[in-house]
């Protein structure tokens, strides 16, 4: 299944996410098994099959990682932590120091340091992700380009993990500062 | 004034009314039915006026089973006969921590090979969560039958957290008791319904859910008449049940008498004077009582008393509980507490003071309370029922709802690969790929689990398979493809293919808590035995109904679009009406049931140009808005039809 075909959107990284999430509504209503409880099966089991692909087509491309991949795939590339070239030893160097600085900041209970961090590879994170938009803003790249872009895809893995942990955090001294005004010990 | 007792009286006589569908909310403490009434959702009353039936089946000496008020009354006298809150049972093991708590009950261990389900031995019998709620349902079921004469499809209502176990169990409930199971809806989406429709207003709301035995907080956003549920989260074993056992355990400590070495029914005198106790404190500040037993606290008969803030103090951890649950839903919708534009409070359990007080404290707004909490969920899904029954008369009314805990399957070293997160939009579906970890392996064990762990074995496990026959390879040759899919009420069902070979096996998957299929038949012909009514006539009428259905839809599609009929299509489909039309006249179910999948078969191609018709349509109707992208995507779309896109690569077999 091609997510761009199915919700009707052009083959780029920068979609216009809230038009995208109406034109999946209009599918939905158009499509879901609620609108067709009264049909008979060839009819039922269609439309079940198309309301699932039209979800997971708006689930891949309302998300960027698997949006990326979902680019790659289309021009016949294989994605995944297999199929992709290795990192560059400077990128898993700066990784693992961004890692501890992370882990030591933890360990401190320094929330401001955690937020800093947090911010600084978000902010890496965007410019990772304007890349691909130029990337893939004209029409098919050629080969040359795309494997030049496709390294930026174990990146932003990278990013993502790196944030859910930031928020981890977060959520850990949110819970624990919450558990404290309760009078309850962590 | 005049006209509404006379239309009330054609409602009732005319004989050529169709059945009536309802809506269910089968509860941990009460259960109801409603439907809609002259446009507007109503619960069915019972002779004393009353739409709660409690959730309590009571298992006589001679065979009896008595469901609701009367059960309950028979409660502390044989708490062993008398189930309460079977619903905390569904969908679990025979050796659940549940079957440990505090609780009057005497269980029976499965025998091996048996499938893994709770058993309560009541009297001579043992009987299944699924049959105690069967009979649940088929009470409701007659209630509404008294008032609506033919009852149609039902909508039952399960908590949003509900696993597929649970799930599968409540579905097979329903058919037990001989529903037609339209759909199983999520009960905060069921109260969003009834809230949305009543009140027009687009935004969005938590929903706040605190049932008898189950807590659930959904958090959705209304637009245009759809409902699109953004996250859920919860705990399936967490309701006002537990408030009642805290102040049961207050009132042991009382009287200075230890909770383990009460008697079954010292246990249940105690656990309805606690419910009497917390139902009194929701107006008065104070509740007075006496002492059930004597001990070394207090005589029998000594008065006590347990205030509010006591009340409060005992039920703070319960809501600090509710509290982690909101908070993980709210960031998974990506919301802030503020940016709510309603928070809707459902379930008996959100009377209690100190649960709204926590509840506008968390959300920083007043709950909405106009619709009675307990009743609000069977209004919603009456509204549904008639909406899938194509009786509603609001056609552009929509609901979106959600997975509400990952699935996926394990993977080396115990490893869980998730295949649908949680808070998909449903029905879902998404395949992934594996490999072979040995040289000449020629089965893979297939282990389907449910839950956010990282490992399986922290995980609910849905169901066990092994997918066999593949030809010996070196490692990591095979290729198995393995389709998770999730229908519309919530429900998995997996799919397997080894790729190189084509070995392909429709596999049975058999659930690791829950009854399979046979199981499910046997009981519906055993309840049947008990001269209910004639399978066979019951049958007939039902298949005829399911054909003359598909007959007067597939008539409407071929009027809708007889431009996308190939040359021959529509004689053939034709004919294959003209036989159904036939086999209806007959009296024989199989005959009709062969026709039915004849016509199916005959539509199949039909059936999937005009789905595809109905995305041009709706993705053409949104890009009149956005003239110029459209254009764009309609060249995309040439080029990407051409061909599908590759697989997700193997993920690493470890």
């Amino acid at each position: 299944m091609d997510p761009f075909a199915m919700l009707g959107a052009p083959r780029r990284f920068d979609l216009d996410l809230s038009a995208l999430e109406k034109t999946h509504r209009e599918l939905s209503r158009a499509l879901h098994p609620d609108k067709f409880a009264q049909a008979g099966a060839s009819e039922r089991r269609a439309a079940l099959e198309k309301a699932a692909s039209v979800n997971e087509a708006w689930r891949v491309l309302r998300d960027p990682i698997r949006r990326a991949e979902a680019l790659f795939q289309a021009e016949g590339l294989a994605v995944g932590e297999t199929n992709e070239p290795k990192a560059s030893p400077a990128f898993l160097m700066e990784v693992m120091e961004e890692r501890e600085a992370l882990a030591d900041a933890r360990a401190a209970r320094d929330l401001a340091k955690v937020k800093a961090l947090g911010a600084g590879v978000s902010a890496r994170a965007k410019a990772v992700e304007s890349r691909l938009t130029a990337g893939f803003a004209g029409g098919s790249p050629s080969r040359d380009e795309l494997a030049a872009l496709l390294p930026l895809l174990g990146e932003l893995r990278f990013y993502r993990r790196f944030l859910d942990e930031v928020e981890a955090i977060e959520e850990e001294a949110e819970e624990r500062a919450l558990a404290g005004a309760r009078g309850v010990s962590p | 004034m005049s006209q509404a007792p006379s239309s009330g009286l054609l409602e009732i006589f005319d004989p050529k009314a169709p059945p009536k569908p309802i809506g269910i909310d089968l509860g941990t403490t009460n259960s109801l039915v409603a439907y809609v009434k002259n446009e507007r959702p109503t619960t069915v009353k019972d002779c004393d006026q009353a739409a709660l039936v409690p959730s309590v089946v009571h298992y006589g000496d001679a065979g009896e089973v008595v469901v609701g008020k009367n059960a309950q009354l028979r409660a502390a006298e044989r708490p062993r006969e008398t189930i309460v809150s079977v619903k905390r049972f569904m969908g679990r093991g025979g050796d659940d921590p549940e079957t440990r708590r505090l609780g009057p009950y005497a269980f029976v261990v499965p025998e091996e090979g048996a499938p893994n389900v709770v058993r309560f031995a009541v009297g001579e019998k043992v009987v299944t969560p699924v049959e105690v709620s069967a009979e649940i349902l088929r009470s409701l079921r007659r209630l509404a039958e008294d008032e609506l004469r033919s009852v149609g499809g039902a909508v039952i209502t399960v908590p949003a957290y509900f696993d597929d176990a649970q799930r599968q169990a409540t579905k097979d409930a329903g058919r037990l008791a001989g529903l037609e199971v339209l759909r199983l809806l999520n009960e905060p989406t069921a109260a969003a319904l009834a809230y949305g429709l009543e009140k027009k207003q687009n935004g969005k709301f938590a929903v706040y859910d605190l049932g008898g035995g189950t807590f659930d907080v959904t958090i959705l956003v209304l637009d245009d008449g759809v409902f699109q549920v953004r996250a859920t989260g919860g705990d399936s074993a967490l309701g006002g049940d537990d408030m009642d056992r805290a102040l049961a355990e207050e009132i042991f400590r009382l009287t200075g008498r230890e909770a383990s070495s009460a008697s079954p029914s010292e246990v249940r005198v105690v656990l309805d004077l606690a419910r009497r106790v917390k139902h009194g404190l929701t107006d008065a500040d104070v509740v007075d009582f006496e002492s059930p037993f004597g001990g070394p606290g207090a005589e029998a008969g000594a008065p006590l008393s347990i205030a509010r803030a006591r009340f409060d103090e005992l039920v703070e951890p319960l809501l600090a509980r509710t509290g982690a649950a909101c908070r993980r839903a709210l960031k998974d919708a990506g919301m802030k507490p503020e940016e709510l534009d309603g928070v809707i409070l459902v379930g008996g359990a959100t009377r209690v003071p100190a649960v709204r007080s926590w509840v506008a404290k968390t959300f920083g707004k007043e709950p909405l309370g106009d619709i009675d909490p307990e009743e609000v969920v069977a209004l919603g899904a009456a509204i549904q029922a008639n909406l899938l029954a194509g009786q509603g008369s609001a056609d552009d009314v929509l609901l979106l709802d959600v997975i509400p805990l990952s699935l996926g399957i394990e993977v080396g070293g115990g490893v869980v690969d998730r295949i649908l997160p949680r808070n998909t939009t449903t029905p879902a579906a998404a395949r992934a790929a594996y490999t072979t970890q040995e040289d000449n392996q020629t089965g893979f064990e297939i282990h389907v689990v449910q839950g956010e762990r990282e490992l399986a074995a922290d995980c609910r496990s849905l169901a066990r398979f092994t997918l066999k026959g593949i030809p010996p390879m070196v490692a990591g040759m095979a290729r198995l493809e393995v389709t998770f899919r999730v229908d519309a009420d919530g429900l998995l069902s997996v799919h397997a293919r080894e790729e190189r070979t084509g070995v392909e096996q429709t596999v049975s998957v058999k659930p690791s808590y829950g009854l399979d299929d046979d199981t499910v038949e046997q009981m519906l012909l055993d309840a049947i035995d008990h001269g209910e009514e004639d399978l066979a006539a019951r049958k007939l009428a039902e298949v005829r109904v399911e054909a003359s259905r598909v007959v007067a839809s597939t008539k409407k599609s071929l009027a809708a679009d007889p431009d996308l009929l190939e040359p021959g299509e529509q004689a053939r489909i034709e004919s294959a009406i003209a036989d159904l039309e036939g086999a209806i006249s007959g009296a024989d179910a199989r005959r009709v049931e062969l026709k039915i999948e004849d016509l199916d078969a005959a539509t199949k191609g039909f059936a999937g140009r005009r789905m595809n018709r109905a995305i041009a349509q709706a993705i053409e109707g949104q890009a009149l808005e956005t003239v110029e992208r459209s254009v764009e995507h309609a060249k995309g779309i040439e080029a990407a039809h051409a061909e599908s896109g590759p697989l997700p690569p193997a993920p690493p077999s470890g």
